[in-house]
């Protein structure tokens, strides 16, 4: 595979890696290719396009946060999660994450610098940080970011606008569906469950109450089969390829991206490059496990961009 | 006469033999197959949450089994191996295999004095909002663990079962050659 990925674009970003080559190390190599690539926009950008990259890093922010701290919680050094950080969401403070007791503590003393601010005036509480707090804070800091993120394009109007808005709504969308599949089964209250679907998108505001109340997979789906966006989404769920919710949903994603390719003079594109680069990594990393796993037959169940 | 009850018996034991070694040939193809579900599991749920949200990072360096090992004494000597929940608090002593047993993604125990709180499901180290492919993976390895107990007390059946088969012969060709 290796030698597959010379002959792409890639190069010989794999050069320097002694063997065995895991399929975690290319996962990381990738990541850091993408990063040098997004330093690139970055340093030639200036605003407002800077703003929207800046909200692009966010979500990975987010991701590392929230990663510092279960690390925290497992009692593990910082030098060995700070490796693991994805790179694009890397911000000063990092290292002092792990101090953080509660969510206000976290916030007065490390990220009040940083882009990640305003998105905690939801979070604030003073439950102490276990597992379920540390995933309710993570959704919530995901929903405000969303929520400004959106706010963002929509005020730049223009076809960035006309073009970033519907991308987001079925990334507010997605997520609600998500979280909603994903809780069955868990001790997360539906009030809870709520309180973390974004306000905006498709769904908002009668699909979100109608999804908050859902107890399984099959009520999830009258309430898709209402939209006609997902119906046929959810229609395509399991059939021959066994595919996963988030199959389908990454490839309406990957459409949607690719489509943002068609029009001129916005900051789609930015996002939509970034967006397939990272499903590209996705389908990189799946065809690697399915190699080492030997499970050739699998290999071809991946996403392809055309 | 006393060759005749040998051979029967023989007979018998090694009929008994066989059938296990089948059995043991069965019950392996399954458990390599619920570690291969298991994996392919856990690559599809790498998938959908990232890459470095399902791995090493996730589980402290010093686990507590939610499984133990029961080791007990049937007859004559031989050692069955059971798997139980580490809250139903086992009178015998706990074997030794329990290191055998870690897996990556597999059940911590809690040891039962101590922690006054119930063992955490190991599914709650990767989150709470877990996508569907991590539980199956979970189930799949549970299946694994049982059938790896039932592997080990089939084998030592076996094991025993071969010694046995030795004893009697090496007695039938005592006896031949005096009936002879």
């Amino acid at each position: 595979m290796k030698i597959h990925l010379q002959t792409t674009d890639y190069g010989n970003f794999l050069a320097n890696q002694t063997n065995p080559l895991t399929v975690s190390k290319i996962d990381t190599e990738m990541r850091k290719r993408l990063c040098g690539e997004f330093e690139y926009f970055r340093n030639h950008s200036l605003e407002p396009l800077s703003t929207f990259l800046t909200y692009m890093t966010c979500s990975y922010m987010i991701d590392n946060v929230i990663l510092l701290m279960n690390g925290a919680l497992q009692k593990k050094s910082v030098k060995e999660i700070l490796g693991k950080c994805h790179p694009l969401g890397r911000f000063t403070e990092m290292e002092a994450v792990n101090i953080a007791e509660t969510p206000s503590d976290l916030f007065n003393a490390i990220l009040i610098e940083t882009p990640l601010a305003p998105f905690f005036q939801d979070c604030m509480s003073e439950n102490a940080l276990d597992e379920l707090n540390i995933e309710l804070l993570r959704n919530k800091l995901y929903k405000s970011y969303l929520e400004a993120f959106y706010k963002f394009c929509k005020n730049h109007g223009d076809v960035t606008a006309d073009v970033m808005c519907p991308i987001l709504e079925f990334e507010a969308d997605r997520r609600a569906f998500i979280i909603t599949l994903n809780s069955f089964g868990t001790e997360l209250s539906k009030e809870d469950r709520e309180t973390l679907y974004p306000t905006f998108g498709k769904l908002y505001p009668e699909g979100l109450r109608l999804l908050a109340q859902a107890e399984d997979f099959d009520q999830m789906k009258n309430v898709a089969d209402h939209y006609g966006v997902y119906k046929p989404l959810f229609e395509a769920v399991g059939g021959s390829g066994g595919k996963t919710l988030e199959d389908v949903f990454y490839e309406h994603e990957v459409q949607m991206n690719v489509l943002a390719f068609n029009r001129q003079f916005h900051y789609g594109v930015f996002y939509a490059y970034v967006k397939l680069k990272e499903q590209e990594m996705r389908n990189i990393v799946w065809i690697a496990e399915c190699i080492s796993q030997r499970h050739r037959t699998k290999i071809n169940s991946y996403i392809p961009i055309l | 006469m006393a060759a005749l009850d040998l051979r029967a018996e023989l007979d018998s034991l090694l009929l008994q033999l066989l059938g296990d070694l089948e059995e043991l040939e069965g019950k392996r193809a399954v458990l390599n197959a619920r570690v291969e579900e298991g994996w392919l599991s856990l690559a599809k749920a790498r998938y959908a949450m990232g890459t470095k949200s399902v791995g090493p990072l996730q589980y402290a360096s010093h686990m507590e089994p939610q499984v133990c090992l029961q080791a007990s004494e049937a007859q004559e000597g031989l050692q069955k191996f059971k798997v139980v929940r580490s809250g139903v608090h086992a009178p015998e002593d706990v074997g030794p295999r329990e290191g055998a047993l870690r897996r990556r993604k597999g059940p911590t125990k809690t040891p039962v004095p101590q922690s006054s709180d119930a063992p955490r499901d190991p599914l709650n180290w990767f989150g709470i909002l877990v996508p569907h492919s991590l539980r199956q993976a979970q189930a799949s390895f549970r299946d694994g663990l049982q059938l790896a107990a039932d592997i080990a007390s089939l084998q030592n059946r076996i094991d025993w079962g071969r010694s046995q088969l030795q004893g009697l012969q090496e007695k039938l060709k005592q006896l031949e050659p005096g009936a002879a």
